[in-house]
């Protein structure tokens, strides 16, 4: 690409001469699209406003050289979370110059259309940041109709809306509009295969995926401090460390309902999606607001709680309490600023691995809830091998506990079997023992509750990690067992009662600490965790 | 016996002759035709904002009327208020609204004064891009204004994403006239950055109250520790004026739990008791408040 529009122009009509310079010259339309990026230099200390004259420009400029596959993300982005009227209606149509007209673009088109119709505002494509201020002019919704025209028989489907809207309360100019694209779409033919709307999503590249060994090193970002919704201070090494993370960036004062509202409602969702799936305590998610010198902790707490965000240690939203540059370059996030006042933003989630290295991220048009935490499932099951050397010891350590935890139940059911009844008893184990010289162990009468308390302690563990693992054998064989050598206990007892509830004790708490593969288990929170980490499907 | 008196007995004693109501196509009419005068087409317009956006005739007809330069100016004032009030259903005035809003664009720079301020404020109400571009141009070049100062800048708080704190700031170090300065610190009372300006203003005895008083509200919104900070300093200062003190308090008793410690102790308590018994009624009241709240 070409540095000359890496300086930012000084007024606006340098900008609009510029950019009718580069509309002019189809070879440059890559610098174009360059400058659809929220952080390019053009934009620097722009507003709201005039980030919109801007950006409206240069897709009408892009309606001139034609949308390539390159530009289009550009032009649904409008289209799918557009509230401005005049972008969307330069979106509109800038659309209706893409080679490569499909139904998949059609929803687009519909959303849009549903979005602006109550705030159908005037918009004049006459010259750089003209307002239509006559009866000359064109607004969001006709040139969202126009669109559908233009992909006629891809259209096919919304035939029944349209004559819908034909019958709603619509000015007549719409309707004109209306009665053409309808024509238009019929006269089109038949409607093309339905296919055509699913290969589309593929080559929309809304969505990149990092592999293990391309991800950029954190270094740079490790010791930005936020400060989360309770106001505790933490650094990001100390919390995206571990486990991955689901980030979605937002700001409390945005006032496109499309964005940032609705950006944490669906954060809301996949908390959700994630209890669904058994990984809320494995998987994280974090809210870190653009705006962290307005964004105090009670707002972003009151934010975050209006639109069901479940908080936690786990689950925070996060103001930069300082290096929110560095968190804006390391992340490459698509926002401009004014001052410390956002101006334009686009919508950007991302998931973190165990070691808050960026592994997929989802910008510019609307993720899929359900498509973002089965991306984050994926990361949870990156190799072992490839993962933080303190997670690998975390696993391991859980490992050793459940098996430990077997064993230890296993050695109470054998102390309490074997534990002599009386001191004349202790005398008989203590002549026996004799031999190998360990005749000063003294009798010690309160080692006996010691081990039946051991004993309800291990059928208690048994029984959670069976409920867990979904299978219930290690437990029935560990109750077994505890009843046997209680019943070996009574009276004068049976040696081989006491042997045999040994045995199934020591079976059940082994087979209970088995990894499992089962089913989905049906206890979250810390006592999944405590005794067993099921892989996710 | 008056008219209203007659009509009101001729009205009890026959409910069924009822004065039969003016259709809205004779309404309209009647509103749009530059014979009949004004007092009558007024009279008209109140009866047509259901009308106005039922056919593409009757919203032009009503269009024309205000934007015509040569009608009279309570005729287009009372054109605009059917519009305004036509346009707060917004679902039945969809297909009417791009032309309202062009509409309205268009009379923002009409030569009336108060044609001007109406047009521009609902306009930046509905936070529009030319309504916003062109009041910061007024700000930055007073002789191309269109409104006052003060009312620019009140228009622009609409809005904060409006482009104009770098103005507003300009406003408060070199103000026009003392509305236009507490109009601009309304403005920033959204702007993160501009929380030292609230501080100086603040603390500075010479402000006017009003100033004053716009400052602790700000700096309360934007950086309540800082607001707690002066508030302390305010409520122990004796010197300092009852209303300062009195916001003082309010904001005091609006401290979290983990920011308490740092701002409310026992001299604090004692002389808010002094100022319970001692102080204006204003701030006697937030005094009483302040104590109740912390259990005194």
């Amino acid at each position: 690409m070409s540095n000359a529009v890496s300086t930012r122009p000084q007024s606006e009509s340098e900008f609009a001469s510029m950019v009718d310079g580069l509309a002019l010259d189809p070879q440059r339309s890559g610098e174009l699209i360059a400058m659809l990026r929220e952080d390019h230099p053009v934009y620097e200390q722009r507003g709201t406003n005039t980030i919109v004259r801007m950006r409206g420009w240069i897709l009408l400029a892009l309606a001139q050289v034609g949308v390539t596959d390159d530009s289009l993300i550009f032009v649904l982005e409008e289209l799918d979370t557009g509230v401005d009227a005049y972008l969307v209606a330069a979106a509109a149509r800038a659309l209706r110059t893409y080679n490569q007209p499909s139904a998949a673009l059609v929803p687009f088109v519909m959303r849009a259309f549903n979005t602006v119709r109550y705030h159908d505002d005037p918009v004049s494509f006459d010259g750089y940041g003209d307002y239509a201020d006559s009866s000359n002019f064109t607004t969001p919704t006709r040139e969202l109709i126009k669109t559908l025209a233009w992909l006629g028989a891809h259209a096919r489907e919304v035939l029944p809306e349209l004559r819908s809207l034909r019958t709603q309360g619509l000015s007549k100019k719409i309707k004109d509009e209306i009665d053409l694209a309808i024509e238009a779409i019929e006269r089109d033919g038949p409607a093309v295969a339905a296919k055509d709307c699913c290969e589309f999503r593929g080559s929309l590249r809304d969505t990149l995926f990092w592999a293990l060994g391309s991800r950029s090193p954190t270094e740079t970002i490790k010791a930005v401090v936020f400060e989360d919704h309770k106001g505790e201070l933490i650094t990001f090494r100390d919390f995206f460390r571990d486990r991955p993370s689901i980030v979605a960036f937002f700001y409390t004062r945005c006032d496109n309902p499309l964005k940032c509202s609705l950006t944490i409602a669906k954060l809301a969702r996949i908390q959700k999606l994630l209890v669904e799936k058994g990984v809320a305590d494995r998987i994280q998610t974090a809210a870190i607001t653009y705006d962290p010198g307005f964004d105090s902790a009670r707002r972003l707490q009151t934010y975050g709680k209006d639109r069901g965000l479940e908080l936690s240690s786990q689950h925070r939203m996060l103001r930069a309490t300082e290096g929110m540059d560095l968190l804006s370059r390391h992340f490459n996030l698509g926002v401009n600023f004014i001052e410390s006042l956002v101006s334009r933003h686009r919508l950007e989630l991302y998931i973190l691995d165990a070691q808050g290295r960026i592994a997929a991220s989802f910008e510019r048009i609307h993720w899929e809830e359900q498509q973002v935490v089965e991306k984050a499932i994926e990361v949870l099951n990156e190799k072992v091998a490839d993962q933080t050397p303190a997670v690998q010891e975390q696993i391991a350590r859980k490992d050793k506990r459940a098996r430990t935890a077997g064993v230890m139940g296993a050695i109470a059911s054998l102390g309490v079997a074997f534990f002599p009844k009386c001191p004349i008893c202790w005398a008989g184990y203590l002549s026996m023992l004799g031999i190998a010289g360990l005749d000063q162990i003294p009798y010690s009468p309160w080692l006996q509750p010691v081990f039946v308390g051991m004993i309800f302690l291990n059928l208690l563990s048994v029984w959670l990690r069976s409920r867990l693992t979904g299978g219930m054998i290690g437990f029935y064989l560990v109750s077994v067992g505890a009843a046997a050598i209680m019943v070996s206990r009574i009276g004068h007892g049976s040696k081989a009662a006491g042997l045999a509830g040994f045995a199934l004790t020591l079976a059940g708490s082994l087979l209970s600490t088995l990894r499992s593969a089962g089913p989905r288990f049906p206890f979250q929170g810390k006592w999944s965790n405590l005794f067993f980490q099921p892989p996710v499907r | 016996m008056t008219t209203k008196r007659k009509a009101a007995k001729s009205s009890k004693s026959s409910p069924k002759r009822k004065t039969p109501a003016r259709s809205a196509r004779t309404a309209f009419a009647m509103a749009t035709n530059s014979e009949k005068t004004p007092k009558q087409r007024i009279a008209a317009m109140s009866e047509v904002p259901l009308a106005v956006c039922e056919n593409d005739e009757n919203l032009q007809a009503i269009l024309n009327v205000l934007r015509n330069e040569a009608e009279p100016v309570p005729v287009r004032l009372a054109a605009l208020q059917s519009l305004q009030a036509a346009s707060f259903s917004v679902i039945s005035f969809q297909p009417c609204r791009a032309d309202y809003i062009a509409t309205l664009r268009k009379i923002a720079t009409d030569p009336d004064p108060e044609i001007r301020q109406r047009a521009l404020g609902i306009l930046a109400r509905d936070k529009d891009g030319f309504a916003q571009k062109k009041l910061i141009q007024g700000l930055q070049n007073p002789d191309q204004a269109l409104l006052p100062p003060e009312k620019a800048l009140q228009l622009l708080s609409n809005d904060v994403h409006a482009e104009a704190y770098a103005i507003a700031r300009e406003m408060v170090k070199n103000p026009p006239n003392e509305i236009a300065k507490q109009e601009a610190l309304r403005l920033l009372a959204a702007d993160a950055e501009s929380a030292p300006i609230f501080e100086k203003h603040l603390r500075d005895k010479e402000e006017t109250r009003e100033v004053r008083e716009i400052s602790a509200a700000a700096l309360q919104s934007i950086n309540p520790q800082k607001m707690h900070a002066e508030a302390r300093k305010i409520v122990l200062d004796k010197s300092d004026h009852d209303d300062i003190q009195a916001t003082s308090l309010t904001a005091l008793a609006t401290t979290s739990d983990d920011t308490e410690a740092a701002f409310i102790d026992e001299e604090l308590f004692k002389e808010v008791e002094r100022l319970r018994s001692k102080g204006s009624a204003n701030v006697k009241k937030s005094a009483r408040r302040f104590l109740s709240k912390f259990g005194r």
